[in-house]
Protein backbone atom coordinates (compact mmCIF):
# COMPACT_ATOMS: atom_id res chain seq x y z
CA UNK A 1 0.00 0.00 0.00
CA UNK A 2 1.55 3.27 -1.12
CA UNK A 3 1.51 6.18 1.29
CA UNK A 4 -0.54 9.10 -0.16
CA UNK A 5 2.05 11.68 0.92
CA UNK A 6 4.80 9.77 -0.85
CA UNK A 7 2.54 9.40 -3.88
CA UNK A 8 1.78 13.13 -4.06
CA UNK A 9 5.42 14.09 -3.54
CA UNK A 10 6.53 11.73 -6.27
CA UNK A 11 3.86 13.12 -8.57
CA UNK A 12 4.96 16.70 -7.94
CA UNK A 13 8.64 15.93 -8.48
CA UNK A 14 7.79 13.88 -11.57
CA UNK A 15 5.82 16.79 -13.05
CA UNK A 16 8.75 19.09 -12.37
CA UNK A 17 11.17 16.75 -14.12
CA UNK A 18 8.83 16.43 -17.12
CA UNK A 19 8.63 20.24 -17.21
CA UNK A 20 12.41 20.34 -17.10
CA UNK A 21 12.57 17.93 -20.04
CA UNK A 22 10.09 19.99 -22.06
CA UNK A 23 12.02 23.18 -21.29
CA UNK A 24 15.37 21.69 -22.27
CA UNK A 25 13.85 20.30 -25.47
CA UNK A 26 12.44 23.73 -26.29
CA UNK A 27 15.72 25.50 -25.61
CA UNK A 28 17.91 23.13 -27.59
CA UNK A 29 15.78 21.86 -30.44
CA UNK A 30 13.15 24.46 -31.33
CA UNK A 31 14.53 26.81 -33.96
CA UNK A 32 12.22 29.75 -33.19
CA UNK A 33 13.61 32.28 -30.73
CA UNK A 34 10.12 32.98 -29.36
CA UNK A 35 9.69 29.32 -28.45
CA UNK A 36 13.14 29.31 -26.90
CA UNK A 37 12.11 32.22 -24.67
CA UNK A 38 8.93 30.40 -23.64
CA UNK A 39 11.03 27.33 -22.79
CA UNK A 40 13.43 29.46 -20.74
CA UNK A 41 10.52 30.81 -18.68
CA UNK A 42 9.25 27.26 -18.11
CA UNK A 43 12.75 26.25 -16.98
CA UNK A 44 12.97 29.19 -14.61
CA UNK A 45 9.55 28.54 -13.10
CA UNK A 46 10.40 24.86 -12.60
CA UNK A 47 13.61 25.79 -10.80
CA UNK A 48 11.67 28.24 -8.61
CA UNK A 49 9.05 25.64 -7.72
CA UNK A 50 11.79 23.21 -6.82
CA UNK A 51 13.46 25.79 -4.57
CA UNK A 52 10.19 26.50 -2.77
CA UNK A 53 9.55 22.78 -2.33
CA UNK A 54 12.93 22.37 -0.64
CA UNK A 55 11.76 24.78 2.05
CA UNK A 56 8.60 22.85 2.91
CA UNK A 57 8.25 21.12 6.27
CA UNK A 58 6.17 18.17 7.39
CA UNK A 59 2.95 18.74 9.31
CA UNK A 60 3.23 18.36 13.07
CA UNK A 61 -0.06 16.47 13.06
CA UNK A 62 -3.20 16.47 10.86
CA UNK A 63 -4.69 19.12 13.17
CA UNK A 64 -1.55 21.25 13.03
CA UNK A 65 -0.57 21.75 9.38
CA UNK A 66 2.42 23.81 8.25
CA UNK A 67 1.73 27.53 8.01
CA UNK A 68 3.25 30.32 5.88
CA UNK A 69 6.11 32.25 7.52
CA UNK A 70 3.77 35.11 8.46
CA UNK A 71 2.93 35.85 12.07
CA UNK A 72 -0.70 36.94 11.84
CA UNK A 73 -1.56 38.05 15.37
CA UNK A 74 1.60 40.05 15.96
CA UNK A 75 0.08 42.90 17.98
CA UNK A 76 -0.56 40.73 21.05
CA UNK A 77 1.89 37.92 20.44
CA UNK A 78 3.00 35.87 23.39
CA UNK A 79 6.12 33.79 23.78
CA UNK A 80 4.02 30.65 23.41
CA UNK A 81 2.54 31.91 20.14
CA UNK A 82 6.04 32.67 18.86
CA UNK A 83 7.26 29.20 19.82
CA UNK A 84 4.32 27.62 18.01
CA UNK A 85 4.94 29.85 15.00
CA UNK A 86 8.57 28.81 14.67
CA UNK A 87 7.59 25.18 15.21
CA UNK A 88 5.05 25.19 12.35
CA UNK A 89 6.09 27.80 9.79
CA UNK A 90 7.87 26.72 6.61
CA UNK A 91 11.37 27.85 5.65
CA UNK A 92 11.12 31.49 4.48
CA UNK A 93 14.56 31.66 2.86
CA UNK A 94 13.78 29.88 -0.46
CA UNK A 95 10.63 31.97 -0.78
CA UNK A 96 12.63 35.18 -0.36
CA UNK A 97 15.16 34.10 -2.98
CA UNK A 98 12.45 32.98 -5.41
CA UNK A 99 10.56 36.23 -4.97
CA UNK A 100 13.43 38.30 -6.33
CA UNK A 101 14.29 35.63 -8.91
CA UNK A 102 10.79 35.93 -10.40
CA UNK A 103 10.99 39.70 -10.86
CA UNK A 104 14.55 39.57 -12.22
CA UNK A 105 13.49 36.70 -14.49
CA UNK A 106 10.61 38.78 -15.78
CA UNK A 107 12.94 41.71 -16.52
CA UNK A 108 15.47 39.48 -18.28
CA UNK A 109 12.66 37.83 -20.26
CA UNK A 110 11.49 41.26 -21.39
CA UNK A 111 15.06 42.02 -22.48
CA UNK A 112 15.16 38.77 -24.48
CA UNK A 113 11.80 39.67 -26.04
CA UNK A 114 13.30 43.00 -27.06
CA UNK A 115 16.29 41.30 -28.64
CA UNK A 116 14.01 38.95 -30.56
CA UNK A 117 11.81 41.81 -31.68
CA UNK A 118 14.83 43.71 -32.93
CA UNK A 119 16.14 40.62 -34.75
CA UNK A 120 12.75 40.23 -36.39
CA UNK A 121 12.77 43.89 -37.43
CA UNK A 122 16.25 43.63 -38.92
CA UNK A 123 16.16 40.18 -40.51
CA UNK A 124 12.45 39.45 -40.87
CA UNK A 125 12.71 36.08 -39.14
CA UNK A 126 13.19 34.57 -35.68
CA UNK A 127 14.45 31.22 -36.95
CA UNK A 128 18.00 30.69 -35.69
CA UNK A 129 18.89 28.60 -38.75
CA UNK A 130 17.96 31.53 -41.01
CA UNK A 131 19.67 34.11 -38.83
CA UNK A 132 22.91 32.14 -38.86
CA UNK A 133 23.07 32.33 -42.66
CA UNK A 134 22.61 36.10 -42.71
CA UNK A 135 25.49 38.55 -42.68
CA UNK A 136 25.54 42.11 -41.37
CA UNK B 1 17.21 11.25 -38.25
CA UNK B 2 19.03 13.77 -36.09
CA UNK B 3 15.68 15.05 -34.86
CA UNK B 4 14.50 11.55 -33.96
CA UNK B 5 17.64 10.92 -31.92
CA UNK B 6 17.14 14.21 -30.14
CA UNK B 7 13.54 13.40 -29.23
CA UNK B 8 14.57 9.91 -28.15
CA UNK B 9 17.33 11.22 -25.92
CA UNK B 10 14.97 13.69 -24.26
CA UNK B 11 12.40 10.95 -23.66
CA UNK B 12 15.09 8.69 -22.23
CA UNK B 13 16.30 11.53 -20.01
CA UNK B 14 12.81 12.13 -18.64
CA UNK B 15 12.20 8.41 -18.13
CA UNK B 16 15.51 7.93 -16.36
CA UNK B 17 14.84 10.90 -14.10
CA UNK B 18 11.33 9.69 -13.32
CA UNK B 19 12.64 6.26 -12.42
CA UNK B 20 15.16 7.92 -10.15
CA UNK B 21 12.46 10.00 -8.54
CA UNK B 22 10.08 7.09 -8.08
CA UNK B 23 12.79 5.68 -5.86
CA UNK B 24 13.67 9.04 -4.36
CA UNK B 25 10.04 10.05 -3.76
CA UNK B 26 9.77 7.48 -1.01
CA UNK B 27 12.93 8.79 0.57
CA UNK B 28 12.26 12.48 0.10
CA UNK B 29 9.74 13.39 2.79
CA UNK B 30 10.14 16.92 4.17
CA UNK B 31 11.58 16.96 7.65
CA UNK B 32 9.43 17.97 10.60
CA UNK B 33 12.05 20.57 11.54
CA UNK B 34 13.52 23.22 9.25
CA UNK B 35 17.20 24.06 8.85
CA UNK B 36 18.91 25.85 11.76
CA UNK B 37 19.22 29.03 9.67
CA UNK B 38 15.47 29.05 8.97
CA UNK B 39 14.87 28.37 12.66
CA UNK B 40 16.85 31.51 13.47
CA UNK B 41 14.90 33.57 10.94
CA UNK B 42 11.54 32.34 12.23
CA UNK B 43 12.53 32.93 15.83
CA UNK B 44 13.73 36.49 15.32
CA UNK B 45 11.58 37.87 12.50
CA UNK B 46 9.13 39.36 15.02
CA UNK B 47 10.40 38.97 18.54
CA UNK B 48 9.93 41.95 20.88
CA UNK B 49 11.77 40.06 23.65
CA UNK B 50 14.93 39.78 21.59
CA UNK B 51 15.40 43.37 20.44
CA UNK B 52 19.06 42.92 19.52
CA UNK B 53 18.41 40.43 16.70
CA UNK B 54 14.81 40.92 15.61
CA UNK B 55 13.72 42.58 12.38
CA UNK B 56 10.34 43.45 13.95
CA UNK B 57 8.49 42.32 10.85
CA UNK B 58 5.78 39.66 11.23
CA UNK B 59 6.40 38.64 7.60
CA UNK B 60 9.43 36.38 7.44
CA UNK B 61 9.99 36.70 3.70
CA UNK B 62 10.13 40.50 3.61
CA UNK B 63 12.38 40.48 6.67
CA UNK B 64 14.84 38.25 4.83
CA UNK B 65 14.56 40.17 1.56
CA UNK B 66 15.29 43.60 3.02
CA UNK B 67 16.86 43.00 6.42
CA UNK B 68 18.80 39.77 6.89
CA UNK B 69 19.87 39.51 3.26
CA UNK B 70 19.37 43.12 2.22
CA UNK B 71 22.63 43.34 0.28
CA UNK B 72 21.51 40.46 -1.97
CA UNK B 73 18.34 42.32 -2.78
CA UNK B 74 20.19 45.54 -3.52
CA UNK B 75 22.30 43.71 -6.07
CA UNK B 76 19.25 41.97 -7.50
CA UNK B 77 17.73 45.40 -7.94
CA UNK B 78 20.89 46.29 -9.84
CA UNK B 79 20.38 43.32 -12.17
CA UNK B 80 16.80 44.47 -12.73
CA UNK B 81 18.08 47.99 -13.42
CA UNK B 82 20.58 46.69 -15.98
CA UNK B 83 17.98 44.53 -17.75
CA UNK B 84 15.71 47.56 -18.18
CA UNK B 85 18.64 49.76 -19.27
CA UNK B 86 19.63 47.15 -21.88
CA UNK B 87 16.05 47.08 -23.21
CA UNK B 88 16.05 50.86 -23.53
CA UNK B 89 19.43 50.75 -25.27
CA UNK B 90 18.11 48.33 -27.88
CA UNK B 91 15.08 50.51 -28.55
CA UNK B 92 17.08 53.74 -28.88
CA UNK B 93 16.91 55.88 -31.99
CA UNK B 94 13.13 56.13 -32.00
CA UNK B 95 12.16 59.77 -32.03
CA UNK B 96 8.94 61.49 -31.04
CA UNK B 97 5.78 60.39 -32.77
CA UNK B 98 2.05 60.93 -32.65
CA UNK B 99 -1.08 59.16 -33.83
CA UNK B 100 -2.16 59.22 -37.43
CA UNK B 101 -5.06 61.71 -37.63
CA UNK B 102 -8.63 60.56 -38.14
CA UNK B 103 -8.14 57.01 -36.94
CA UNK B 104 -10.22 55.13 -34.37
CA UNK B 105 -7.84 53.66 -31.79
CA UNK B 106 -8.25 51.06 -29.10
CA UNK B 107 -10.67 48.20 -28.60
CA UNK B 108 -14.47 48.36 -28.33
CA UNK B 109 -16.41 50.47 -25.84
CA UNK B 110 -17.20 47.45 -23.65
CA UNK B 111 -13.54 46.51 -23.26
CA UNK B 112 -12.55 50.10 -22.58
CA UNK B 113 -15.20 50.54 -19.88
CA UNK B 114 -14.23 47.31 -18.16
CA UNK B 115 -10.57 48.30 -18.38
CA UNK B 116 -11.33 51.60 -16.66
CA UNK B 117 -12.84 49.73 -13.71
CA UNK B 118 -10.28 46.93 -13.45
CA UNK B 119 -7.28 49.24 -13.83
CA UNK B 120 -8.38 51.19 -10.78
CA UNK B 121 -8.83 47.97 -8.84
CA UNK B 122 -5.43 46.65 -9.92
CA UNK B 123 -3.62 49.80 -8.85
CA UNK B 124 -5.44 49.82 -5.49
CA UNK B 125 -4.57 46.18 -4.82
CA UNK B 126 -0.96 46.75 -5.90
CA UNK B 127 -0.53 49.69 -3.52
CA UNK B 128 -2.03 47.69 -0.68
CA UNK B 129 0.32 44.77 -1.44
CA UNK B 130 3.32 47.11 -1.37
CA UNK B 131 2.32 49.05 1.76
CA UNK B 132 1.48 45.92 3.77
CA UNK B 133 4.58 44.07 2.60
CA UNK B 134 6.01 43.84 6.12
CA UNK B 135 2.73 42.57 7.65
CA UNK B 136 1.19 40.21 5.09
CA UNK B 137 2.58 38.33 2.08
CA UNK B 138 3.68 40.94 -0.40
CA UNK B 139 6.15 43.75 -0.76
CA UNK B 140 7.68 46.16 -3.22
CA UNK B 141 8.54 43.62 -5.90
CA UNK B 142 5.12 42.00 -5.90
CA UNK B 143 3.24 45.29 -5.67
CA UNK B 144 5.29 46.84 -8.45
CA UNK B 145 4.83 43.87 -10.75
CA UNK B 146 1.07 43.96 -10.07
CA UNK B 147 0.85 47.69 -10.69
CA UNK B 148 2.70 47.31 -14.00
CA UNK B 149 -0.27 45.29 -15.29
CA UNK B 150 -2.40 48.46 -15.29
CA UNK B 151 -0.40 50.35 -17.99
CA UNK B 152 -0.17 47.10 -19.97
CA UNK B 153 -3.97 46.78 -19.94
CA UNK B 154 -4.35 50.43 -20.94
CA UNK B 155 -1.86 49.94 -23.78
CA UNK B 156 -3.89 47.05 -25.14
CA UNK B 157 -7.37 48.46 -24.60
CA UNK B 158 -6.80 52.17 -25.30
CA UNK B 159 -3.65 52.21 -27.52
CA UNK B 160 -0.23 53.69 -26.95
CA UNK B 161 -1.28 57.25 -27.75
CA UNK B 162 -3.82 57.34 -24.92
CA UNK B 163 -0.96 57.03 -22.40
CA UNK B 164 1.32 59.42 -24.31
CA UNK B 165 -1.38 62.12 -24.40
CA UNK B 166 -1.70 61.89 -20.62
CA UNK B 167 2.02 62.34 -20.10
CA UNK B 168 2.90 58.73 -19.24
CA UNK B 169 6.03 58.68 -21.35
CA UNK B 170 9.26 56.73 -21.20
CA UNK B 171 11.12 59.75 -19.81
CA UNK B 172 8.68 60.31 -16.94
CA UNK B 173 8.89 56.63 -16.00
CA UNK B 174 12.69 56.81 -16.13
CA UNK B 175 12.56 59.71 -13.67
CA UNK B 176 10.22 57.81 -11.32
CA UNK B 177 12.36 54.71 -11.51
CA UNK B 178 15.57 56.65 -10.85
CA UNK B 179 13.92 58.34 -7.86
CA UNK B 180 12.85 54.92 -6.56
CA UNK B 181 16.37 53.54 -6.91
CA UNK B 182 17.86 56.64 -5.28
CA UNK B 183 15.36 56.21 -2.44
CA UNK B 184 16.50 52.62 -1.94
CA UNK B 185 20.09 53.83 -1.77
CA UNK B 186 19.26 56.54 0.75
CA UNK B 187 17.28 54.19 2.99
CA UNK B 188 20.14 51.66 2.79
CA UNK B 189 22.56 54.15 4.33
CA UNK B 190 20.02 56.05 6.47
CA UNK B 191 20.82 54.18 9.68
CA UNK B 192 24.53 54.53 9.00
CA UNK B 193 24.18 58.29 8.54
CA UNK B 194 22.17 58.56 11.77
CA UNK B 195 24.90 56.61 13.55
CA UNK B 196 27.67 58.80 12.13
CA UNK B 197 25.78 61.97 13.06
CA UNK B 198 25.38 60.79 16.65
CA UNK B 199 28.93 59.46 16.96
CA UNK B 200 27.94 55.78 17.35
CA UNK B 201 28.99 52.74 15.32
CA UNK B 202 26.52 51.87 12.56
CA UNK B 203 26.02 49.50 9.65
CA UNK B 204 24.87 49.92 6.08
CA UNK B 205 21.42 48.31 5.54
CA UNK B 206 20.87 48.18 9.30
CA UNK B 207 17.25 48.13 10.41
CA UNK B 208 16.79 47.54 14.13
CA UNK B 209 19.43 47.98 16.86
CA UNK B 210 22.23 45.43 16.77
CA UNK B 211 24.59 44.43 19.62
CA UNK B 212 27.36 46.71 18.36
CA UNK B 213 25.19 49.56 17.14
CA UNK B 214 22.21 50.85 19.12
CA UNK B 215 20.81 53.17 16.41
CA UNK B 216 17.68 52.24 14.44
CA UNK B 217 14.90 53.67 12.34
CA UNK B 218 11.59 53.85 14.23
CA UNK B 219 9.73 50.55 14.12
CA UNK B 220 6.40 52.22 14.86
CA UNK B 221 5.04 55.28 13.09
CA UNK B 222 2.00 56.80 14.77
CA UNK B 223 1.31 53.56 16.61
CA UNK B 224 1.44 51.51 13.40
CA UNK B 225 4.14 48.90 12.87
CA UNK B 226 6.31 49.89 9.89
CA UNK B 227 9.36 47.74 10.77
CA UNK B 228 11.94 50.49 10.35
CA UNK B 229 13.54 50.42 6.91
CA UNK B 230 11.34 47.67 5.46
CA UNK B 231 8.36 49.93 4.83
CA UNK B 232 10.48 52.54 3.02
CA UNK B 233 12.30 49.91 1.00
CA UNK B 234 8.97 48.45 -0.10
CA UNK B 235 7.61 51.83 -1.18
CA UNK B 236 10.71 52.76 -3.19
CA UNK B 237 11.02 49.29 -4.71
CA UNK B 238 7.34 49.52 -5.70
CA UNK B 239 8.01 52.67 -7.73
CA UNK B 240 11.24 51.33 -9.23
CA UNK B 241 9.70 48.04 -10.37
CA UNK B 242 6.42 49.56 -11.55
CA UNK B 243 8.13 52.28 -13.59
CA UNK B 244 10.74 49.89 -14.94
CA UNK B 245 8.17 47.48 -16.31
CA UNK B 246 6.05 50.34 -17.64
CA UNK B 247 9.06 51.61 -19.64
CA UNK B 248 9.52 48.22 -21.26
CA UNK B 249 5.80 47.84 -22.01
CA UNK B 250 5.72 51.32 -23.55
CA UNK B 251 8.72 50.51 -25.74
CA UNK B 252 7.29 47.13 -26.75
CA UNK B 253 4.02 48.77 -27.79
CA UNK B 254 5.62 51.20 -30.25
CA UNK B 255 3.95 50.57 -33.62
CA UNK B 256 6.09 48.80 -36.23
CA UNK B 257 5.60 51.67 -38.68
CA UNK B 258 7.45 54.02 -36.33
CA UNK B 259 9.99 51.51 -35.03
CA UNK B 260 11.14 50.74 -38.58
CA UNK B 261 10.95 54.31 -39.85
CA UNK B 262 12.75 55.90 -36.89
CA UNK B 263 9.87 58.22 -35.97
CA UNK B 264 9.00 61.71 -37.17
CA UNK B 265 11.87 63.98 -37.99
Amino acid sequence: MIDPVTYMLTLIILCMVVNLGIALYGIFFRPSLVKKIIAVTILGDTANTFAIMLGYRRWLSPEKPSIPPVLLNYANATKEALAEFSARAVDPLPQALVLTAIVIGLAVTLFLVFLTLQIHRLYGTTDVREIRKLRG
Amino acid sequence: MKHAIAVLSIVLFVLAMSLLLTVAGGLYIPSISVRPLAELYLNTTYNPWNREFTALSPEGVTAIVWDYRGLDTVFETTVFYLAIIASIAIARGIRKYSALPGKELGLSLIVRTVTRITTTLIVAVAISIALHGHLTPGGGFQGGATAAVAPLLILVAFSHYFLLKRGVSKDLMLVIRSLGLAGIGIVAIATYLVAVASGLPGFVLQNQPKPLSPVNLPAYLGGQLISGTLWFFNIFEFFAVMAGFTIVFLLLAIPERIARGGGEK
